[in-house]
């Protein structure tokens, strides 16, 4: 179904439950994987994943359709994503060093990821990017999105993302070298 | 041990994590879950967050304002007990006699308590026998 059809629907009130099942079955998996990326672990992309779908259904009323559906769901879920990872910082009084490599542990300790030691390294050589570059790169390089289109939604111009892709790439491959 | 001249793109491109398996068949009912027990959960989350916020201060205020009323009008009942209770049995027999005038339904009272009939001993009482009444009565420790 196409998102103008779904946001009709979702105006009803008699088809609003089920346009906003169909909404979530649309967008959970790229939202979903956008969070895991970030943080890694299943049952903090599976609970904040949970919560950018209640934010998506509060606030579609008010959604702006000069915007594709797709990108404002995107921001939600970034949003998030940083808003968890300050929490977690301000909340064990962590330094962004520390939060690093919480997260690397629980990548060297991913029974996914046992058995492959250069995805294992990749993962560890992406999670030592800050923050908005990991982003970047995750958006860019898994996601495959449009320079255009992460402007949008992380509100950068599509030159500063360029670059910041570039950087990102570089480091990662400084630091699979240096491993 | 990685190559020196090791470019991003030797790696394979490919998502290395999994979710249990049916995740993605139960997400959206565990989403509609939270969204209708949200709707359920009454009107206070649904309202307006900044109308939330100007509330709180104003609830606020009217709970001090509230405690300080009762806790005024406690003390102020508190100050009269213990007034009353530190006045002497004679300031107060001075006060019945020179303030406590009669007044015109006083007298309408004493009209209908002339048809009653009342005991001869309190009729013709001495001013003497009244003042030991009162002693009596202990008036240091009666309660208002």
């Amino acid at each position: 179904m196409e998102d103008k059809e779904l946001l009709e629907k979702f105006a009803r009130p008699e088809s609003r439950n089920m346009a906003f099942n169909q909404l979530v079955r649309k967008y959970q998996e790229k939202v979903y994987w956008h969070i895991r990326k970030m943080v890694i672990d299943h049952d903090d992309a599976d609970d904040l994943t949970q919560e950018v779908f209640v934010k998506v259904w509060k606030n579609l009323d008010n959604f702006r359709q000069d915007a594709q559906l797709y990108t404002w769901i995107y921001r939600i879920a970034t949003n998030e994503c940083l808003s968890f990872l300050s929490s977690k910082k301000r909340k064990f009084f962590l330094p962004l060093n520390d939060v690093t490599a919480e997260l690397m542990e629980k990548v060297e300790s991913s029974p996914e990821l046992a058995g492959d030691e250069v995805q294992k390294k990749l993962q560890k050589a992406i999670l030592r990017l800050p923050e908005k570059q990991r982003l970047v790169f995750n958006m860019k390089y898994f996601d495959e999105l449009k320079y255009e289109e992460m402007s949008e939604i992380l509100g950068t111009s599509v030159g500063a993302l360029k670059a910041s892709y570039h950087i990102a790439v570089k480091k990662i491959e400084e630091f699979l070298k240096q491993d | 041990m990685m190559k020196k001249d090791f470019k991003l793109s030797d790696i394979p491109k490919r998502n290395p994590y999994q979710v249990p398996e049916g995740y993605f068949d139960r997400l959206p009912m565990q989403v509609m879950e939270r969204t209708s027990a949200r709707e359920q959960a009454g009107w206070l989350p649904n309202l307006w967050q900044p109308l939330r916020l100007a509330m709180a201060p104003l609830l606020l205020l009217l709970l001090v304002f509230v405690g300080v009323y009762y806790y005024s009008a406690f003390t102020e009942q508190d100050k009269v007990l213990v007034n009353l209770a530190a006045v002497p049995d004679t300031e107060i027999m001075n006060y019945l006699s020179t303030y406590a005038t009669l007044e015109t339904t006083d007298f309408a009272e004493l009209n209908t308590l002339r048809e009653q009939e009342l005991p001869a001993e309190v009729l013709n009482i001495s001013a003497q026998t009244a003042e030991e009444e009162l002693e009596y009565y202990h008036l240091n420790t009666l309660d208002y």
